[in-house]
């Protein structure tokens, strides 16, 4: 049984070291001097660290802007799908439309990502442009609601769901109108599933690349992938400055994690409801 | 003075795409009475109750509570309560958030509310729960919260939807007890939904036998037990049900494949109509089977062979066999052992007797 646990614990120990390298390595590369970068054999804990690379980034590349363009599209595209994707799925989940309407509502929804999002894009900009909204905030806020809402109701879809529709009828007859019911009784019991979605949905629309590079090619939008990506110019590839940049990428994600980390466990129990 | 009528259907259909789950049902319900509606799943007794509820949409006909038409009006605006079958408390809420609920949101005082919670709660004495979730008490008591949660408010109408189901069979019959105690101190006017025969007669004031979407027969628990209106009715209550004999009518005798059963002279004189010539079906409850091992010259007895015998305690139910395939029941005094396979003879209680014709099930007898 010792075994069988030690090799248990090894094998985790080896997969989670697997995922966290690239991560150590990028921290590692930030705070190290250009001759250490491509040290050989490679250096893991520079001898004589350097803030450079966040100096460069912060009071020459404008990397602020890049910050405040990807807080802002990511929290407002998170808003607009959880808001019309919670309503959206909580009508599929509750409500009986005729033709078997739910059913195909719902895939129809779903069927927008089963191709790859590059096969929109050329339309996408085009439509863009003539509404003036390349090099918006809006615009890209636009595109990644469009690409996050099937996910957002397919999701919260399944929460409602599993949330017996005798707790809504009760808030009803108690003195609830359907939408007061769906607000005091029915979204603090999705709670778990609501953070769960927003931090999904927050991940992708911080991380995306593509839309964000055809649709902001200026600094009045571009969020901080394109940030990154612009540290490799036409004469060198800036290694510092991209993992330093990297690792500003990465923190928000990780705190915004750990502080809804605790409503991820979905220990609100539905078990109150069967007997 | 003319008794109150606190709840009134007329007409009521409702249909779900094909099927007809309420078809034309009328009924009122009399101020402080408790209503048991009683059927079968499927026959349209919960349906008729969230009809009352206004959680779902009448095809046709109306509803009035309290005088006021109601059919438009959405749950909260007719002044009703209702416990659910799985209890439905908020999970996210305490058992005192839960109790108080339905007078937050209509904005009463906190003082108010704190006190008609603390009221409530000495009744269903469930004040030591109070900071407690609901996944943190027992079945009983999540059952005495939502009973709770429904009386705060002084309703015109109790709604309920089989709330004694989901609890085991001992806690079942205690808060059996406690209900009925509980409506009849609070006076309180109740429409209660169950398929449980014993639920209804125990509870009931009155019992609407219910199925599909059409009440067969609406009385009280005594009415609907000793005088059944047909043979649906007949079979429903009661338990082991009655016994059914099919035979045919002709000179106030009844011809089955395995004996002849003349009609007592008092028997025939209540018949409601002589079915002569024409198939019927004798009906006895299985307590009103007697059984003898010898052969009883008053009454008219009948051979049978006796199948297997159940002690139950208190008394013993015995399956006798007629023939090949004909089978019956009867409840007799455990002092009966009668063996497998034993021939001996049995009787009806005449006065007891049930005839229902064969074609429409009404009751002739």
């Amino acid at each position: 049984m010792k075994v069988r646990s030690f090799f248990r614990y090894l094998v985790i120990i080896l997969i989670t070291l697997a995922i966290i390298f690239p991560v150590i390595w990028l921290v590692s590369t930030s705070f190290k001097n250009p001759v250490d970068i491509f040290a050989v054999p490679p250096i893991f804990i520079p001898g004589n660290p350097t803030t450079d690379h966040y100096a460069t980034l912060f009071f020459e590349a404008d990397i602020f802007k890049y910050i405040l363009n990807s807080v802002i599209v990511a929290s407002i595209t998170t808003l607009v799908s959880l808001l019309a994707g919670t309503l959206a799925a909580y009508s599929l989940a509750r409500f009986k439309f005729p033709l078997n309407l739910n059913f195909h509502l719902s895939f129809w929804v779903l069927s927008t990502r089963m191709f790859p999002p590059i096969v929109t894009i050329i339309p996408l900009f085009a439509m863009m442009r003539f509404f003036g909204l390349v090099n918006t905030r809006i615009g890209l806020i636009l595109a990644y609601s469009a690409f996050n809402l099937p996910f957002v109701v397919w999701m919260m879809r399944g929460f409602f769901m599993e949330i017996p529709k005798e707790l809504e009828e009760a808030a009803m007859v108690d003195g609830d109108s359907r939408m007061t019911a769906f607000r005091r009784i029915i979204l603090p019991i999705a709670k778990p599933g609501l953070v769960a979605t927003a931090v999904f949905t927050m991940i992708l629309s911080w991380n995306e690349f593509l839309f964000a590079l055809i649709l902001s090619q200026t600094r009045a939008a571009a969020t901080l992938p394109i940030g990154i990506a612009s540290t490799v110019t036409q004469y060198e590839i800036k290694w510092g400055q991209m993992s330093a940049a990297g690792v500003i990428a990465v923190v928000p994600v990780l705190v915004f994690a750990f502080i809804v980390q605790r409503h991820l466990v979905r220990g609100m129990s539905f078990g109150a409801i069967k007997g | 003075m003319k008794e109150k009528i606190q709840a009134r259907v007329e007409n009521v259909t409702k249909r779900f795409d094909e099927v007809i789950a309420v078809n034309d049902i009328s009924l009122q319900v009399k101020e402080g009475e408790f209503l048991v509606l009683l059927g079968p799943s499927g026959s349209g007794k919960t349906t008729l109750l969230r009809l009352l509820a206004g959680l779902e949409r009448l095809s046709k006909g109306n509803i009035y509570i309290s005088d006021a038409l109601v059919n438009e009006l959405p749950p909260r605006n007719r002044n009703i309560a209702m416990v659910f079958q799985n209890y439905a408390l908020y999970p996210h809420m305490t058992v005192f958030e839960n109790l108080g609920y339905p007078l937050k949101i209509r904005k009463r005082p906190k003082q108010e509310i704190q006190k008609r919670v603390r009221e409530v709660a000495e009744t269903l004495e469930i004040a030591e729960l109070f900071s407690r979730k609901p996944k943190q008490i027992s079945g009983g008591q999540r059952q005495r919260v939502a009973l709770g949660r429904a009386m705060i408010r002084n309703a015109n109408l109790f709604l309920m939807d089989e709330p004694l189901s989901n609890l085991d069979a001992k806690l079942r019959v205690q808060m059996r007890a406690e209900l009925r105690r509980l409506q009849k101190t609070l006076g309180t006017t109740t429409v209660y939904v169950t398929h449980d025969q014993a639920e209804a007669m125990t509870l009931a004031d009155r019992v609407a036998v219910i199925n599909n979407g059409v009440i067969q027969q609406l009385a009280s628990p005594e009415e609907i037990y000793f005088h059944p209106v047909n043979k649906f009715v007949a079979g429903f209550i009661g338990s082991p049900q009655m016994n059914f004999f099919h035979g045919i009518y002709s000179n106030a005798t009844v011809k089955t494949d395995y004996f002849e059963y003349p009609l007592p002279a008092a028997s025939k004189e209540n018949l409601k109509r002589e079915p002569e010539g024409k198939h019927v079906y004798l009906g006895i409850r299985p307590e009103d089977v007697h059984v003898s091992k010898t052969k009883i010259e008053t009454a008219h007895s009948i051979r049978a062979k006796v199948y297997v015998s159940e002690l139950m305690g208190a008394e013993t139910y015995v399956f006798y066999t007629l023939g090949a395939d004909e089978q019956f029941i009867s409840r007799t005094s455990p002092d009966f052992k009668g063996q497998m396979d034993e021939e001996i003879w049995i009787s009806f209680n005449e006065e007891r007797l049930h005839m229902f014709d064969s074609e429409t099930e009404e009751t002739l007898l």
